[in-house]
């Protein structure tokens, strides 16, 4: 028994390294792609020394390609340890941030931010959309939250206020694009489908920061996670405090998650899938799950964002187009090819 | 002097009263107490309460000196195996990974291998050995049950309290399971209470019994003066017979069905 526990072990640890491995190989690709020429070679000398390219070049890659490329990594790691994180507490395969509300509530603040271009001394234009976005997925975690509080934190009904909070954020927004002229509609529908290319180091630097501080929390509760995998009334019946953890999780989750829209926009699926691939590959064990959600994550992202730009040559699609139009298939394939119901 | 101790029990669902001024007879280490009800009588809720899951009213639940608060559970948890009536779910976690899991999850205090010892002992004591790698979702209900037993008895409790351990397990199981609750009860001189429905297996394997109905407590005392037709007719709505059977246990032989019980 022991042996095929630690083999197991070892199994996934060479698991997670094959996704590193992949995600490297889809950061090159991402790099890679898109109209200015560049070629791997390039781009592999251009990052261990940049002055092997020219001023043009070396814009194209370390002000537009590289940031890009790392908050597609970003994005899809916090989206895909938050989807983890919340499907685990919820004990629901379908719960995911986007699920919960968060990024509809993200979607409104930006809309806000479109339409009335409200301004706040010192905060630029620019700065005030990632902001209102970022307030509102808070807000809306904290409905979450004080919800599940005041009901106890019973599971089946914070994922249903969750589903009634994304209804009610994205009445919000179509009420705004009622409300709006003709190019803050574009604005709105362009930020609700998710796009990666606005964003630049500022950006990046706090997606990665917001995910660095929530990991080692999840890395903390992972026994208490796998525990839970066994079902509600397993954990209890040992004396955990379900409500406290679920409180705690539900918290870090909308935080981290909040970062991760308030920039790219309402980015779906990732959150959902990710941690459904990672699953399968990893099996329930949360040591190997928690980092593992998150490198598919970051793993579907970044080929999705590879995607976007090699599709249709000079043309970038929307990556939220990607992530929903490839990651519905795989994920009835998934549905479809895996017998277990929980 | 008895070890573990239940006066008074008040437990409330909101307004409605579910168990009332509940006794149990004081038990000492070794003994094994069963609780029989029909399906609502509040077994269930009784077994949360005692597990320090619940709240209750008035009275007190005492165990080996130490007194059962509701915001000190988590302690008191750590000296009871509750083993709840639902089996763990059908998940691709493997019964090796759940065990191991759980217990640094509750912060055992063991080396890997004693750990690795402990698990691999339960597994193989429950006939779970060639399944403890395999996902829960592979497993039948029963052998989940099993499952849930060796979860429960992860920490090494003093105190069993077991929830229908056997419902879902066919007579080879049963027998072992509740043989597996005997022998710990007595080489660690701890307790076990378990609700049982099989009255068979009550009479052999329990020292004493309580007859729950309607959230009261209806009888309680040693086995052969608990287990009699009146008592059963009044819980369970049927006629019996008890007559002693060839291991020199009570053995109950339902008749019919009450028709127009009371």
């Amino acid at each position: 028994m022991e042996a095929s526990f630690r083999e197991l072990g070892w199994r996934r640890l060479v698991m997670l390294g094959g996704l590193l491995l992949a995600l490297l190989g889809s950061l090159l690709l991402d790099l890679q792609a898109g109209p200015a020429d560049l070629s791997l070679g390039q781009i592999l000398a251009a990052l261990w020394d940049s002055e092997q390219l020219d001023l043009r070049h070396r814009i194209i890659l370390f002000d537009v390609r590289l940031p890009d490329a790392l908050i597609a990594l970003a994005v899809g790691a916090a989206l895909g340890l938050s989807g983890l994180e919340t499907q685990t507490v919820l004990n629901n395969p379908l719960a995911s941030p986007y699920t919960l509300g968060v990024s509809a509530f993200a979607a409104f603040g930006a809309g806000l931010a479109i339409v009335f271009m409200p301004t706040l001394p010192g905060i630029g234009h620019t700065l005030m959309l990632p902001l209102l976005a970022l307030l509102f997925a808070l807000l809306c975690g904290a409905l979450v939250l004080l919800f599940s509080r005041l009901t106890g934190g019973a599971r089946e009904s914070v994922v249903l206020f969750g589903m009634a909070l994304f209804f009610l954020g994205t009445a919000l927004t179509s009420a705004l694009q009622y409300v709006g002229d003709t190019e803050a509609v574009d604005q709105i529908v362009f930020w609700t489908i998710g796009d990666l290319t606005k964003a630049g180091w500022p950006e990046v630097i706090a997606v990665s920061l917001c995910f660095a501080l929530v990991l080692p929390f999840s890395l903390r509760h992972v026994w208490v996670l796998t525990l839970l995998r066994a079902g509600e009334a397993q954990a209890q019946s040992l004396g955990l405090d379900l409500n406290r953890i679920r409180l705690w999780v539900l918290l870090r989750v909308s935080v981290l998650c909040a970062f991760a829209v308030c920039f790219v926009g309402a980015i779906g699926f990732v959150g959902l899938i990710g941690p459904h691939i990672a699953r399968i590959l990893l099996g329930e064990d949360h040591r190997y799950l928690v980092p593992g959600a998150a490198l598919c994550g970051a793993l579907i992202l970044s080929l999705a964002s590879f995607l976007s730009k090699a599709l249709l040559p000079g043309v970038i699609i929307p990556v939220g187009i990607i992530t929903s139009l490839v990651g519905v298939p795989i994920f009835l394939a998934l549905i479809v090819g895996q017998k277990r119901r929980v | 002097m008895s070890v573990f101790e239940v006066n008074n029990i008040n437990v409330f669902y909101g307004r409605t009263q579910r168990l009332f001024e509940v006794d149990l007879p004081p038990l000492q280490s070794g003994d094994v107490l069963g609780l029989l009800g029909a399906n609502a009588a509040g077994k269930s809720t009784l077994m949360r309460t005692l597990a320090g899951q619940q709240d209750f009213r008035g009275g007190a639940i005492r165990f080996a000196g130490q007194e059962l608060q509701r915001h000190r559970a988590r302690h008191w948890l750590a000296g009871v195996g509750f083993m709840p009536q639902t089996p763990p779910q059908e998940s691709a976690l493997r019964p090796f990974e759940l065990l191991w899991s759980a217990a640094r999850a509750l912060g055992v205090t063991l080396s890997d291998q004693a750990l690795t010892q402990r698990i691999e002992a339960l597994l193989a004591r429950l006939g779970l050995a060639e399944r403890a790698m395999a996902p829960l979702y592979s497993l039948s209900g029963g052998k989940r049950q099993l499952v849930g037993l060796a979860l429960a008895l992860i920490r090494d409790p003093q105190l069993m309290l077991l929830d229908e351990p056997t419902s879902a397990l066919d007579l080879h199981w049963r027998m072992v399971v509740l043989d597996l609750v005997q022998e710990r009860v007595q080489a660690q001189q701890g307790i076990a209470i378990a609700a049982l429905h099989d009255l068979d297996l009550a009479a052999r394997y329990c020292t004493q019994l309580v007859m729950l109905e309607q959230g009261r407590v209806v009888a309680a005392g040693p086995v052969a003066e608990v287990l009699n037709p009146a008592n059963i007719a009044r819980v369970f709505k049927v006629e019996a017979q008890v007559e002693i059977g060839p291991m020199g246990y009570p053995r109950v032989q339902v008749l019919n069905a009450i028709r127009h019980p009371g």
